[in-house]
């Protein structure tokens, strides 16, 4: 049982949309910079990925109240266009939305925590009222027409690629028809400090892989894939051009925030994936690293690669330099960069690495590549607590 | 693909961490809250480690530990937990030093304690498990998710799986939730009290983890048959068809049900679509609540599969669990449970 790739949709610090996405990778436009929309802290002097738009812009594109968490706004604006992109009308198709998030509300929550914290007063105490993470994926499935099968997960960084595998398997075990699956995260100032406590924010932009590299940038937003068993795909006007061949999730078992210095999660996550598309390492054409630009998780995940395809490693790159880290929304909407690389056959730049890391044999790619033929693509998505998953998409023949 | 209970542990309002006895007393909990009755949890963790942990960690990382020993499998072919608001007081506890502390940078222990991930990514390292890990956080179908993950992982073939459910009360949550006036007082803890309901609900906590196998054994708890998750279902009759679809797509006749155990939880309002259903499906069943025993909260359904798989391998039906019809042995068990939109049912039956 295969499933396929029948729509996408994406926001980040990027594009708005599919289109915008695709001319910014081109361009070689990272969406890092100063930010604008978060106030309050002194993490503030931080770079981010982030969108700008107000959240009442948000809402107006989303078609949602704008007293919504960003999150849901987010994912609402993401999930409507991969829907819309599908074609598909759901009537009669057992479908469902399957979501994740490691912040859910926790925009709106934090504003009035601090006040109440500070003064003890429930002020606007109508913003934690969306504040778990199933509440983002309830305000946008209703209006999406979903019934009966919805879900959310939050395994931290590895959050959307597992809810991309979760739809997946549903499909090829006869539960659902089509899924709607990916995730979603909005900038807070609760991660941005979080991971400033972590001292793994660099206050510059980005550079995963260099052997400089001085940390991550935190980033926002929301990546969907449309996925259909084959008795739908067969139906689509639009035949679909792309399917999910492999996946495997793995734990590192090391340790709560710290990857092993092998990186033996990432390899069962590979591996994992690997076997299950019965693809030789050869075939791989591009890896959609996880490269977070951390000292520890570049350098487990390049191990870990390094373990795996031995000399021939393919060419690889982080889009992160991009995004920024945008958490439980990353594995969804570098899913979308992996099909982009296989329907547009290109593969996009590493920005900003300049000194490739000493320890490892092989450097990601730093120049836009366009013509290529790109047949599989492997595309990584670790997280804290060990969780590491893996997504490989292919080229229908 | 049925699925066989091995092993099982509770940490609960209720004394329900020793497997050895079936709710031998019940303890009633004045005011709004129902909190946990926590073991001495010395045998299970090192000290190091235990002092690092908040109590949702143990009280969750504990009943899976207690679950794993109950069932003597010692290698987990997966691990998957639910979970609806995750780690509330280490959340809570970083917002506070957010707010609050002047200096340069914060200290991250809550910070990092504070993924919804947390629990499962405790239990993986303890138990030295690399295998699938997930955690599901989505309201009323966080644990009914986490089951439906370990129903598709044994038919891609793991045989042992943990898979549990936890949710704490915090602190300032509650008290936000208070505000919102969602609880009212536990004045009379009585069964019946729950059928006619009031306004509001009993705050409740806890964690139960099973371990659920492929292969069948001496000794097991019970069968799950079956979990379905119902979004936001229009009306009662629609309730009403998607359970009787999900039974006969497992060949179970109404008729064959012996309990239903209700996710009744006491709030006259919430509650009426789980009397008109037991009205117009379940007539003739035993009718059991646990709501009044462990609180509401997103994963309470876990405390209700803990209570059928006690009551299937007992066979037996603890007088304080039943709330009407008392005649039933039970064979097969329906647990209906609903949280807000979130409507759901697993299905039951004895070894």
């Amino acid at each position: 049982m295969e499933v396929y790739i029948a729509g996408k949709g994406i926001i980040s610090a990027i594009g708005l949309n599919v289109d915008e996405t695709l001319q910014s990778l081109r361009a070689g436009k990272s969406g890092i910079g100063n930010q604008t929309n978060l106030s309050g802290r002194r993490d503030n002097h931080l770079p981010t990925g982030e969108i700008k738009l107000s959240n009442a812009e948000l809402a107006t594109m989303a078609g949602l109240s704008a007293e919504y968490s960003r999150t849901a706004l987010l994912s609402m604006i993401a999930a409507k266009e991969a829907m819309a992109d599908s074609g598909i009308h759901i009537n009669g198709l057992r479908t469902g939305f399957i979501s994740a998030t490691t912040v859910g509300g926790m925009d709106k929550t934090e504003q009035f925590m601090t006040s109440y914290i500070r003064d003890g007063e429930f002020k606007n105490i109508e913003q934690v009222l969306y504040h778990d993470s199933g509440a983002a994926t309830e305000l946008v499935a209703e209006p999406l027409g979903i019934k009966h099968f919805v879900s959310t997960i939050s395994t931290a960084c590895s959050s959307s690629a597992n809810s991309i595998m979760y739809a997946a398997r549903l499909i090829k075990t006869g539960v659902l028809d089509v899924a709607i699956a990916g995730g979603a995260d909005a900038m807070s100032l609760f991660t941005l400090s979080g991971f400033n406590a972590l001292m793994i924010l660099d206050e510059n932009y980005c550079t995963p892989y260099d052997e400089n590299r001085k940390g991550l940038n935190l980033g926002e937003g929301a990546g969907y894939v449309v996925l259909v068993s084959e008795k739908v795909a067969e139906r689509l006007l639009k035949a679909p051009t792309v399917k999910l061949t492999g996946y495997a999730n793995a734990n590192d078992a090391f340790h709560q925030t710290a990857s092993s210095p092998e990186g033996k999660g990432n390899y069962l996550a590979m591996q994992g994936a690997l076997k299950m598309s019965g693809l030789e390492t050869t075939a791989i054409d591009y890896i959609n690293l996880h490269g977070t630009g951390t000292a520890n998780n570049d350098l487990s995940e390049g191990m870990a690669i390094q373990r795996i395809f031995g000399e021939q490693v393919p060419k690889s790159s982080s889009t992160k330099a991009f995004t920024g880290h945008t958490l439980g929304a990353c594995g969804g909407i570098e899913a979308i960069f992996s099909i982009m690389a296989i329907e547009q056959k290109m593969i996009f730049p590493n920005l900003r690495l300049k000194t490739p890391m000493k320890e490892l044999s092989f450097a990601p790619v730093t120049e836009l590549m366009e013509g290529v033929e790109v047949k599989n693509v492997l595309s990584n998505s670790f997280g804290f607590g060990g969780n590491c998953s893996s997504l490989i998409f292919s080229k229908v023949n | 693909m049925e699925l066989y209970i091995k092993g099982i542990g509770c940490i609960s309002p209720q004394l329900t961490y020793d497997n050895s006895v079936f709710l031998p007393e019940i303890k009633k909990h004045s005011g709004n809250r129902m909190m946990c009755i926590e073991p001495d949890y010395a045998p299970y963790f090192e000290a190091g480690s235990l002092r690092r942990m908040s109590r949702v960690v143990k009280f969750s990382a504990g009943a899976a530990l207690i679950a794993l020993k109950d069932s003597g499998v010692t290698q987990l072919d997966a691990i998957t937990t639910g979970t609806g608001y995750g780690l509330l007081e280490n959340s809570e506890k970083f917002l506070k030093s957010m707010a609050e502390s002047t200096g340069p940078v914060l200290s991250p222990t809550s910070f990092i304690q504070s993924t919804h991930n947390t629990v499962g990514a405790t239990i993986a390292l303890i138990t030295g498990c690399n295998a699938h890990n997930n955690t599901f956080s989505h309201k009323g179908f966080s644990f009914e998710s986490a089951l439906i993950d370990t129903r598709l992982l044994a038919v891609e073939g793991a045989t042992n799986v943990l898979v549990g459910a936890h949710d704490e009360i915090s602190e300032k949550t509650f008290a936000l939730m208070e505000k919102l006036h969602v609880f009212r007082n536990n004045e009379d803890a009585e069964i019946k009290a729950y059928e006619k309901g009031g306004n509001g609900v009993v705050a409740g906590e806890g964690a139960a983890f099973f371990i659920l196998s492929a292969t069948k054994g001496e000794g097991d708890y019970g069968i799950l048959v079956d979990n379905a998750i119902f979004y936001n279902p229009e009306s009662t009759i629609e309730v009403k068809e998607l359970i009787e679809e999900f039974l006969e797509r497992n060949k179970v006749g109404l008729e064959n049900i012996d309990v239903v155990i209700s996710g009744i939880n006491g709030d006259a309002k919430s509650d009426i679509l789980s009397h008109e259903i037991n009205h117009l499906l379940f007539a003739h069943q035993t009718i059991v609540l646990f709501k009044h025993l462990c609180g509401e909260y997103m994963t309470a359904s876990s405390f209700g599969f803990w209570l059928a798989a006690k009551m299937l391998i007992a066979q037996q039906i603890p007088e304080s669990v039943i709330l009407k019809n008392r005649h039933r042995r039970p064979g097969y068990i329906l647990l209906y449970n609903v949280f807000q939109n979130d409507h759901s049912v697993m299905l039951l039956k004895a070894c």
